[in-house]
This record gives C-alpha cells, structure tokens and sequence, in this order.
C-alpha cells in the first residue's frame, strides 16, 4: 500500500507545487525559506509513507507535515525574515490602491498567530472542509470555528487601525 | 468575507520563485534513492494486508445471517476442488476492519470429520478474531485516554487467509493465516492436516512413523547448520538462547508441501530473532500416510 501512496502523494505534490509553495510562504514571508520549507516536507512524507494508512488522506497528511514544516522553520528564522519582500513578490494588474488593499489584508494574514492562521489559510484560501482542518491541525470542529472566528476578528482589527 | 478574498487575491499572486518545479522534482528524485527501503516497508505492508483478511472471522461467527449471505464456495477444478469451501467475512468499522476467508471442508463422505474439523477451524479463528478486535478496542482507548482523537486512530486490520499445500484423494494438508497490523503487526498460523480416508488430523508420528523425533531433529540441526554457513546474516539462537533443542512432541506445527513431504514450522521468534521470520524445514523422509 506504502507503494501506491508514494506514487499518489508524488503526483500530488507535482500537480499542487505552487499551492504548497504559497503556504509555506504566508508563514515564513521569505522566498529562499519557504523552498527549504517545501523540500523539507517532501523528504519527510516520503521517508514516513508507511505511516499513511490509507493514500485517500494523502492531501491532508501532507499539509500536516507541510505545516508543521513552516511553523518550524518561521520560528527558527524569526530574525533575520524580511518582511518588506512581499511587495516585491506579489503582483497584479489592478489598480494601485486595490493592490495595495490586498496586500494589506494578506499581511494582516500573516501576522496572525500561527494557530489562527493556520486555520485561515487553509479555510479561505486552500478552501479545505472544517473537518480537514481539523485533522490536519490535530483539533475538532470546535476549536477549528472558534479559530476562524477569532483569527477573521483581528484581521478586521487590523485593517480597521490602519483606516484610522 | 470579502475581506478575505481580496487576501486571497494577494495570496494567489504570490510569485512562484522559478526554483520551485527544479527543487521539487530534484527532492522527489533523491528521495527515489531509498528504494530499497521502500520495498522493505512496502513487502511489510504486504504481509500485513495479508493478515488483514483473517480479523473478519469472529464477526461473522457472532452475526449468522449475514456470515451466510458472504459464504461463498470456492470455484475448484476437479476431485481436489470439491473438498473445500470457503467463507467469506468482512467488517469495517472506526476500530477495525477484518477481511477474512474461512475455508471449510466438504464432500469428504464423512459429515463427522467435517463437522469436527469445520467446527475446529470456526472456533478457533472465532476466538483468533475476537481477541484481535479486543486488541484493538484496547488500543484505541489506549489512544484516546492519552489525549489523541479519532484521526489519530488508525483502525486495526485483521486478515485471514488459508493456503492448500496439499491435496489428493486421501488427504488435504493447509494452513489459516492471521494478521493483524497495529502498533506491532504480527502473525499467526494454524495447520491442518487431514487424512480424509481414515477421518482424523494427523501428527507427526502419523505420517513419519515411531521414530519421528529423531528424524526431524536430526534433519532440521543439519538444516540450521546449513543456512548459516550458507550466510553469515543467518543467524539461530543457541539452545541456551531458547533455539532449536529437538522438538516436545508430535503435534509441531508441520504441513505437507507440494512434493507430498513434511514441512516442519516453527513461528517468528521461536528459534530465530525477528527478521529471519517464520522458519520451514522439510523433512526428506517419505510420509508414511
């Protein structure tokens, strides 16, 4: 069975490259570490596929790692992250003000606490079902709600003291 | 909500560094290395789905009805088909899941012996199967009385699944298989060898005669001897160790292979460490059967 999940978890993480990729960077805002981040997490789910029980939970196992992969390395690498680079690396066609909106709610993101945006990032970005929330970060329904509801709060706080 | 999807917006443009497709596909590449790893666990995985089948059993045992709606009988060419029949049980709930398959005998011409050995073979993977999912009922309190929660659990699989190792008019000779995976995935074997004619199981004094002990004991020493010149890895507890030190009596596991000789078995751990696995020495002696 550790053989056909390796097969399904490798083409997932071929196919879902880029998604994986911008997760690791909402929590590590910096380019060279998020790549460590996902190459780290590769290596890991590979090396543990045995422990996967069933190839179905491939998508959600992965995210777990690859989570936990990123809380890692942005606690390690807390000093020397540049915060300023997200400019620089997101881009759009809209009107400068709207980007600049954007920008501001996605850094409020990933200011959050990592619970909080864990939750976030997975629920309105990744669109993930509350129930692969809350397998993935270890937790039930409840908390997963209450995370949500708390983290969608601040982030509404934080763009209420930037208006003012 | 809205605010969020503007942040998606931004999320979504996150410039993907070019990097990426060559760093993940060089990772996966590299971790393609340990194959020989993979097959290891891969082949463990195997074995395991294997023992998987028996757990279904003592389910099917405890609920009658629907046990006989999974009987099924086992499409056999021949004299040799006919003796056997098979059921089927599975069960999957959020302990465990069990496949099972149950051979019985028939058309013997000995309701008798059927009945015994039928009735034999169902008690005892009844009691195999119940334990196992006792087993796994502990095992999964276990797990959530230590704070984890359902997703940390993963259901047990219990396996059975039998193997004919011989057959013909006189006799039938096979062995029901039981695994189980969970913290530590492990197996267990029954052997049955029947002598349809005369209507009993035989032991080894039956098939190799009187002096049987001597002839297994001296056959499988110079066996164990043989292996491990044969390789080094090969290794065997010494009789001090609790290995080989002639057999207690004649009811030793054995079952008679396809060159109609006796193959004398010996479980996981009981002459060897672990990873030799479980140990088969055929004896050259004729049967006597």
């Amino acid at each position: 069975m550790a053989h056909v999940a390796r097969e399904v978890l490798i083409e997932y993480v071929k196919e879902n490259q880029e998604k994986l990729y911008r997760i690791a960077y909402t929590y590590t805002k910096n380019q060279e570490i998020a790549l460590d981040v996902v190459q780290e997490a590769i290596t890991k789910s590979l090396g543990n596929i045995n422990q996967l029980r069933n190839e179905e939970y491939v998508k959600s196992w992965f995210y777990r790692i690859l989570i936990n992969e990123a809380i890692k390395a942005s606690k390690s690498n807390i000093y020397f992250v540049e915060y300023n680079s997200v400019e620089n690396e997101i881009h759009s066609n809209s009107h400068e003000n709207e980007v600049v909106e954007k920008l501001d709610i996605y850094k409020a993101v990933q200011r959050l606490d990592e619970k909080l945006k864990t939750v976030i990032i997975l629920r309105f970005f990744e669109d993930l079902k509350i129930e692969e929330i809350a397998y993935i970060t270890k937790t039930n329904l409840n908390t997963v709600k209450s995370r949500l509801y708390k983290g969608m709060e601040e982030i509404r706080k934080s763009i209420e003291r930037r208006n003012i | 909500m809205s605010i969020l999807k503007k942040a998606k917006k931004a999320y979504d443009s996150i410039e993907i560094p070019q990097e990426l497709d060559y760093v993940v596909n060089r990772t996966i590449h590299e971790n393609k290395l340990h194959k020989k790893n993979e097959l290891k666990i891969w082949m463990k995985g195997a074995t395991v789905t294997l023992a998987t089948t028996f757990a279904l059993f003592v389910v099917i045992l405890n609920t009658n009805e629907s046990f006989a709606k999974a009987v099924e009988d086992l499409p056999v060419i021949g004299r040799i088909a006919e003796v056997f029949t098979v059921r089927e049980y599975k069960e999957e709930n959020e302990t465990d899941l069990i496949e099972a398959k149950i051979p019985a005998i028939k058309n013997t011409g000995n309701s008798d012996l059927e009945n015994r050995i039928n009735y034999e073979i169902s008690s005892k993977i009844n009691e195999v199967l119940d334990e196992a999912k006792q087993r796994a009922e502990e095992y999964k309190k276990a797990v959530l009385a230590t704070g984890g929660t359902m997703d940390d659990y993963i259901p047990t699989q219990i396996n059975v699944d039998y193997k004919i190792t011989y057959q013909d008019e006189k006799l039938v000779s096979f062995v029901i298989t039981k695994s189980e995976s969970s913290a530590s995935a492990y197996q267990e074997q029954y052997f049955y060898n029947v002598d349809i004619e005369n209507g009993k199981e035989l032991n080894l004094r039956d098939v190799l005669g009187e002096n049987y002990k001597k002839i297994v004991d001296d056959s499988v020493n110079r066996q164990i001897n043989e292996r491990i010149q044969e390789n080094e890895n090969n290794i065997y507890f010494t009789a001090d160790e609790g290995g080989f030190s002639g057999i207690e009596n004649e009811y030793q596991d054995f079952y008679i292979n396809e060159n109609k000789k006796v193959t004398v078995v010996f479980q996981k751990y009981e002459i060897a460490p672990g990873y030799m696995g479980i140990q088969n020495f055929e004896i050259p002696n004729d049967i006597t059967v």
